[in-house]
């Protein structure tokens, strides 16, 4: 068999949106409320696909125009932003060993198109394939540049949903309807529900504080509370 | 699009870019600290929740700025029973679907 290695560069690639595919269906509906919930807070389509292009992280996104529109202060906002992107400190270090000798560039873009999705298909085919760095790379930018496409199609297709639907549909409550999903899906044990209660209720005791500090502080109560539940059972 | 919306925006991609590649871009791998990834684990269900709560009972959704407010506020309700429907399927979409249609069911039955 003839080697060709653009041959082979291309088939990883289009092997990497293969394994990309089943995770797409996903981010649809998550991708369109990026897009229509700015717009019904009175952001234009624009303002809100500058979110998806600049941060390109779902549930921050999402955060991010919330607090906007609750006039939140700078350091607020970025705080929130941070600490629901945290996890991707995580999936950096684990991905990062792959990627070692890329350029700079390369490295650059593989940081801005990293993605719960990516890192899954990443992590779990990387050590199972005796691929070198420029097959990895294709493998990643296959799957990155597939469900980068269509995030930043839903989110551009819902923000002008978004303009056409009547004020009074109030999607804008799908944002705390998502968080409120998502927050629940991470209920695995007795400590995550005390870290979860923790962070609710100074939450609302905090919720006349200004700069939305009561956020801040209740996430901050909450991640003590459910290490200390664990200290303690353990 | 005001200046202040460029910012934050933009601030908050650089925040997000700096977390995603703060170790693909450096060349000495470390391994992060065993507390930091104990206390990871629980970042995602606090500042959620915490995030959850002003989404729920602070600012007026369309319906209010639309029609004006009613006696009893349709956020709580709404979402208490999106909780539960979440609870019960494990699934997003019926539970936002569930959430906004006791929306707007608690809104007009009040008007």
């Amino acid at each position: 068999m003839p080697h060709d290695p653009n041959r082979q560069l291309q088939s990883r690639a289009l092997q990497g949106m293969r394994a990309m595919t089943p995770l797409l269906p996903g981010i649809v509906p998550f991708g369109l409320i990026a897009g229509f919930t700015p717009v019904s807070f009175g952001f234009t389509w624009f303002d809100a696909w500058a979110g998806s292009l600049l941060m390109f992280a779902g549930a921050s996104q999402l955060a991010a125009y919330q607090l906007m529109n609750e006039s939140a202060s700078l350091w607020v906002i970025l705080l929130t932003v941070a600490a629901i992107n945290l996890r991707y400190l995580l999936y950096s270090a684990s991905i990062a060993p792959h990627l070692a000798n890329a350029d700079r560039l390369t490295r650059l873009l593989a940081g801005y198109g990293l993605t719960d999705q990516i890192y899954a298909i990443c992590h779990r085919d990387y050590p199972t394939h005796d691929w070198d760095l420029q097959e990895r790379v294709a493998y990643y930018a296959g799957g990155s540049c597939l469900i980068w496409g269509l995030w930043q199609a839903c989110t551009v297709l819902g923000a002008f949903v978004g303009q056409i639907i009547p004020v009074f549909w109030s999607l804008e409550f799908m944002i705390p309807l998502t968080f409120l999903a998502l927050a629940l899906n991470t209920l695995k044990s007795r400590s995550h529900q005390t870290a979860a209660m923790t962070g609710a209720i100074v939450s609302f005791a905090g919720l006349t504080l200004p700069y939305n500090l009561g956020l801040i502080l209740g996430g901050i109560a909450g991640i003590i509370a459910g290490v200390v539940h664990q200290r303690m059972r353990s | 699009m005001t200046e202040q919306f460029i910012w934050t925006v933009a601030l908050a991609g650089l925040v997000t870019l700096f977390l995603k590649s703060a170790f693909i871009e450096g060349q000495h791998y470390f391994q992060l600290p065993q507390w930091f990834i104990d206390a990871l684990e629980f970042v995602p269900p606090a500042i959620l929740c915490a995030l959850v709560i002003p989404g729920i009972f602070k600012g007026d959704v369309g319906l209010v700025r639309e029609f004006g407010s009613v006696p009893i506020d349709p956020k709580p309700i709404a979402a208490l029973i999106a909780a539960m429907t979440f609870l019960a399927t494990k699934k997003t979409i019926p539970t936002l679907l569930a959430g906004m249609a006791s929306l707007y069911l608690v809104f007009w039955v009040q008007i």
